[in-house]
């Protein structure tokens, strides 16, 4: 691979923004590279993260959004915890309970997307807040409280939530087969060419005999799923249900895939960049701990950061847009 | 075509007519949520009690969603109001209460950072190919991080207190009879003002244009650049407004301030019929979706209902918004294609 080809590449901008990012706070933050590097905190922050951020990248790839996750997330946490702690199921039935609820209102999702002509930002933005209610609600009606204690078997717990070396959070691994995984998915195979062309056109791509119906239920379906999968893990590490929390997410996940180089309008991006760009946010947000940074600022770089990284990234698509023209010039 | 944004004049009979504004499926689910909640408040939600605390909610979620319902018929986004808000009552309280100057200096310097952040946003939506959503949040986490560290920087922590002068505390922030807040007659004020630009104003066409088509409505010699910058100073100011009444009303400023407003505007806006799809919408509408919301909100505390079924309401109503969108456009444009 030659340098020309690498700086085209989608996750380049992100990868520039990262050593940045370091850059910046080991030369006015005084960070030792090798603390930071070792400390679990910015990896458990990414991990959960970038569960999340992988399938809300390729929506976007497809050119749509989600940002129902933020209520997936304490959904899915909830429903094992009422399924499995409150009334004692095994904690498979929890965790296939929680995902079925992520199937739902992933197909909710999708097919409103397709039958209405209403942007996806705002039929999710209903289904957060419907989602939010419903969870809340049923959890005080079922259990009559908000929080809800769940104590998983010891295989469970070594599988979704246990800490190795004291501190880092097995789902970094989860994470990590996450992104092999939609990556090979996303970049090797027909299908996740298929959504590449969805996002480019999605008239044209139907024309072409994609099912670009079936495939944007079936993304957003991924996107609830990986939410709720979240969701388990954290209950099942906590050992209770994490009702509050879940809305940050949601900016963070955009945040994450933007800077990741994924094109909001679709047709962009890839795993490997949205994968670094988690990174990316997650060494700002907690990063900055490690500095001596006042941390009231680690917004401002956050903000900061996204408008370069995506000024950036339009400089690299213009750059790869150019490249990829030239030989149909020539022919 | 702006045909489809004024669909009643080429339609039949005054009840048709009604059906196909779009604002029609608004108010009919304001008076059923109102009905509803009447039923379950009883006397005290019909009271006074129920109708100051859902139009005080009104008045300050309603100021800020009328910029964001125009932005949303133009086809954008603004996210950073939530920022915004915060960042104009922390400067109004900076420069009134820490450093003392008198009231009206402090209000003058909120409204212009409202103003400035709009501006910076308008600017950076109409150079770049960057989507108002991103571009939006950027400066959301921008505004957030900077009244975070300067206040911490100036004040020493992260709430300032302030005492108003008499006049600025009459005209922004009083309980009249007790309990309405002075809001509610700035929130009417909002309502006539871009009533007037949105609907009668011949520039309001230009705003409906933008969101129906923008490469048309340049070509057409609509300054496109202009109005979308004026639009996001709106929202900046109008966002800065709710912040600058808040610290005048309650005498101290927060930081964490402003989060909820964001998706809040813009659910009102969509339950008012906005919904995003460019090019359509109306001042009426928005206004009916923001005490439906409000209703709701406050509503369900006079119900004896669980709070948390307020956001499956809200939800619902959303959803069914978001599904009776299709039919009604297709009523108007069948109505408009009659012609």
């Amino acid at each position: 691979m030659t340098i020309s080809s690498l700086v085209r590449l989608p996750g380049m901008g992100a990868l520039v923004s990262l050593i940045g990012v370091v850059a910046f706070y080991v030369i006015f933050g005084g960070v030792d590279v090798v603390t930071l590097g070792g400390a679990a905190s910015w990896m458990n922050f990414a991990a959960n993260l970038g569960i999340v951020a992988i399938p809300v990248g390729m929506l976007m790839i497809a050119g749509e959004i989600d940002i129902s996750v933020g209520a997936m997330i304490p959904a899915g946490s909830m429903t094992v915890a009422v399924v499995s702690g409150y009334y004692g199921f095994p904690i498979v039935v929890g965790m296939l309970a929680a995902l079925t609820l992520g199937v739902i209102v992933g197909t909710i999702n999708g097919i409103l997307t397709n039958r209405t002509t209403v942007p996806s930002l705002i039929i999710t933005l209903g289904t957060l807040v419907a989602m939010q209610g419903v969870i809340l609600t049923a959890a005080k009606l079922l259990t009559g409280e908000a929080s809800v204690a769940i104590t998983a078997p010891d295989w469970a717990k070594t599988i979704f939530g246990q800490l190795i070396t004291a501190s880092h959070q097995i789902i970094i691994l989860w994470w990590i087969a996450f992104a092999l995984v939609l990556g090979f998915f996303m970049h090797q195979t027909r299908v996740g060419n298929w959504i590449f062309a969805m996002g480019g056109d999605r008239v044209s791509a139907r024309n072409a005999g994609i099912p670009v119906a079936k495939l944007t239920i079936g993304l957003f379906i991924l996107s609830s799923c990986a939410a709720a999968f979240v969701g388990v893990c954290q209950a099942i590490l906590f050992n209770s249900a994490q009702v509050s929390g879940g809305m940050g997410i949601i900016f963070n996940a955009i945040v994450s895939v933007v800077v990741g180089g994924v094109l909001l309008t679709g047709g962009f991006g890839s795993v490997f960049g949205i994968f670094i760009g988690t990174l990316t946010f997650a060494v700002v947000n907690q990063g900055i701990y490690f500095t001596q940074i006042d941390r009231n600022w680690s917004n401002l770089i956050i903000g900061i950061m996204l408008l370069l990284a995506v000024g950036m990234n339009e400089t690299f698509r213009k750059l790869a847009l150019s490249a990829g023209r030239k030989p149909t010039i020539a022919r | 075509m702006t045909a489809s944004a004024t669909p009643t004049r080429a339609s039949s009979g005054a009840l048709g007519r009604l059906a196909r504004r779009p604002e029609a499926g608004t108010l009919l689910g304001t008076l059923v949520v109102y009905t509803f909640f009447a039923t379950l408040g009883g006397a005290t939600f019909i009271g006074a009690p129920g109708w100051s605390s859902f139009l005080n909610m009104a008045a300050e979620i309603g100021i800020i969603a009328l910029p964001i319902g125009l932005l949303m018929i133009a086809g954008e986004l603004d996210i950073s109001v939530g920022a915004v808000l915060p960042a104009a009552s922390l400067t109004v309280a900076i420069i009134s209460g820490h450093y003392d100057l008198p009231t009206w200096i402090g209000i003058l310097g909120g409204l212009a950072v409202g103003l400035a952040i709009g501006f910076i946003n308008g600017l950076l939506v109409t150079r770049t190919t960057i989507p108002s959503l991103i571009i939006t949040i950027g400066t959301m986490f921008g505004t957030m991080g900077l009244t975070l560290g300067l206040t911490v920087l100036i004040a020493g922590s992260t709430g300032v207190f302030m005492t108003p002068d008499a006049l600025p505390k009459a005209a922004l922030g009083t309980f009249l009879g007790g309990m309405y807040q002075v809001t509610i007659f700035w929130w009417a004020g909002f309502i006539a003002l871009v009533f007037y630009a949105l609907h009668i104003a011949p520039w309001g066409n230009w705003i409906f244009a933008l969101g129906g088509d923008r490469e048309s409505a340049r070509n057409a010699g609509i300054p496109t650049a202009r109005v979308t910058i004026a639009l996001y100073m709106f929202s900046g100011f109008a966002a800065a407004f709710v912040g600058v009444a808040q610290v005048i009303t309650f005498g101290s400023a927060q930081v964490a301030a402003g989060q909820a407003f964001i998706f809040n505007a813009i659910m009102c806006v969509v339950i008012g019929g906005v919904l995003l799809t460019g090019g359509a919408g109306s001042v009426i509408g928005i206004v009916f979706g923001t005490l439906t919301f409000a209703i709701v909100n406050q509503g369900i505390f006079f119900s004896g209902l669980d709070p948390n079924f307020g956001s499956i309401i809200i939800g619902a109503l959303l959803l069914i918004a978001v599904m009776s969108n299709d039919t009604f456009r297709r009523l108007a444009l069948s109505a408009a294609a009659k012609k």
